[in-house]
């Protein structure tokens, strides 16, 4: 009781009392102003600190993606014609993330030559997706003096900044294969036909038409790309003994198409110069004229006018270096409808 | 009734007059007012100075992180370091394969396999692949460039270097090539 109504006289006179007020206004705000400030201060710096974080996940997962990607390069093959390079590559993505190919770099390491090129790619892989870049879907790049004999190397970049080495094909287990049948080997897949725009010009020179059915009774050419897979790498030249031959078998009627040398707007010409293929080298090859132009005029071939199949070889003739060279390659079978 | 309402009328009047009249302890309310007065006053500046402080450590703090930022963003790929015997000059193909745009090229340096440094550079000219000069002189998202490094000193043909490009916000990216 006596401890209660002490400190209810206390509490009057600090009632009473005014000093000192302005100074617990004083502190009041003090300690308000600090708290007010230092909270806001804490709350941003920590979501600062919250967008760094989450800049370094981001660009932890993007490296983690970039290590994910895995793509091969295999099969690779340089085809060269004149300055153009042709590089024929299976990509295939082993990788778990989709990669985008953005570049092709191709570098002519020949001491006598060194220079590069590079080729603008989109090219977009999923996980498991192979790319077949062979045969036509080749990619060319052009490095001025190139030469079949010059070594390449190439490196695929992708979107994330990887590169990937092209791995070349074992090309002497290509040329060995070649050399079992010949240092001569047969694009198949570009194996076309021409029709005649005039008695000495061919239409759609040089795409004609992909095909293996021609039509019968009618003048025509045939085109084929050739790659000189020598495994000695010697140039092999081509005289205008080379033909297309089908014999009398099938439709019962023997057809003969010489070689011909033929001009970019599709005229052929009335001689015949010898053909040239460097090692690695592909050219397409035009068989049109029903005589040897080495020993006479031009002459168009009528296909046979049955309907039928026809098997049909290619006789090549010429010389591998300075050595003679001959190849028979029994290579399509033609259905004339 | 109404007389009594005068009559305390009258008393409220007379204590009201004699609360003005009175003297005493007014300079204690006065001071405690002013001093009042001055502790808030005092208050709201050194809450307005305070808060300034904080706005601009906020704002430089601010600044660091997202230079930060930008800098852990960046990434350049090295997709080609070619070296010409004849022309003695170092071609750098470069990506910026990163997440932020407007990467520039601060300095380059060229070292040997030992860390001698064969070249400094800090005039660098960004083209495009095509030849032609990059107008805003950075790499975007995306974009791809190169340098040239003329007039460098003969290197030696098969040796091992290092090239180390710094970006405008810091960030550098090394790059090895063989002569």
């Amino acid at each position: 009781m006596t401890v209660h109504s002490s400190l209810e006289k206390r509490f009057r006179k600090l009632k009473a009392n005014s000093k000192g007020f302005s100074s617990v206004i004083g502190t009041t705000f003090m300690v308000i102003v600090v708290m007010f400030l230092s909270t806001s201060v804490f709350l941003w710096t920590l979501s600062q600190n919250t967008i760094y974080n989450e800049a370094v996940r981001a660009r932890n997962q993007e490296e983690a993606d970039r290590r994910s990607e895995n793509v091969v390069a295999s099969g690779g093959n340089y085809s060269v014609s004149g300055d153009d390079v042709t590089v024929k590559v299976v990509l295939k993505n082993a990788g778990s993330v989709a990669v985008q190919i953005v570049n092709l770099w191709v570098l002519d390491s020949a001491p006598s030559n060194r220079r590069y090129t590079n080729k603008s790619l989109n090219l977009n892989l999923k996980s498991g997706d192979v790319l077949n870049l062979v045969g036509s879907s080749g990619l060319n790049v052009t490095i001025p003096g190139a030469d079949p004999s010059h070594n390449f190397a190439s490196w695929f970049v992708t979107a994330k900044g990887n590169t990937i080495p092209l791995e070349k094909e074992q090309g002497v287990i290509v040329a060995q294969l070649a050399q079992g049948i010949g240092s001569i080997a047969l694009d198949f897949y570009t194996f076309r036909y021409y029709l005649y725009e005039s008695s000495t010009k061919l239409a759609n020179y040089p795409d004609g038409t992909i095909s293996f059915n021609s039509p019968k009774g009618t003048p025509i050419a045939y085109g084929c790309k050739l790659t000189n897979l020598d495994p000695t790498k010697e140039t092999i030249t081509l005289n205008s003994h080379s033909v297309i031959w089908q014999p009398s078998v099938g439709v019962g009627v023997e057809c003969v198409w010489y070689i011909v040398n033929v001009q970019p707007d599709g005229t052929i010409n009335g001689t015949y110069s010898n053909i040239t293929l460097a090692y690695g080298e592909t050219q397409l090859l035009i068989f049109a004229s029903g005589n040897d132009l080495g020993t006479s005029s031009f002459k168009q071939v009528k296909t046979p006018t049955s309907v039928g199949i026809m098997p049909t070889f290619l006789l090549l003739h010429g010389s591998i270096g300075s050595r003679a060279y001959g190849q028979n390659l029994p290579f399509v079978s033609i259905y004339y409808s | 009734m109404k007389l009594k309402g005068i009559e305390c009328l009258g008393m409220d009047l007379r204590k009201t007059w004699k609360l003005v009249r009175e003297r005493r302890a007014i300079s204690v309310v006065v001071s405690n007012v002013i001093l009042t007065g001055a502790v808030i006053a005092a208050s709201f500046v050194v809450l307005y100075w305070t808060q300034y402080r904080s706005s601009v450590y906020n704002e430089q703090f601010s600044e660091a992180m997202n230079a930060d930022i930008a800098r852990l963003k960046e990434r350049l790929a090295f997709e080609f370091v070619f070296y010409n015997y004849s022309g003695s000059g170092l071609s750098v193909y470069l990506m910026n394969c990163g997440t932020v745009d407007d990467v520039t090229i601060q300095t380059v340096y060229v070292k040997d396999a030992t860390g001698v440094l064969i070249r400094v550079s800090s005039s660098i000219t960004l083209m495009h692949f095509n030849g032609t000069q990059i107008a805003d002189k950075d790499l975007d998202r995306g974009e791809e460039g190169y340098f040239v490094l003329s007039s460098l000193n003969p290197l030696l043909t098969g040796a091992s270097y290092s090239v180390r490009v710094v970006t405008g916000r810091g960030s550098s990216f090394d790059s090895t090539f063989v002569a």
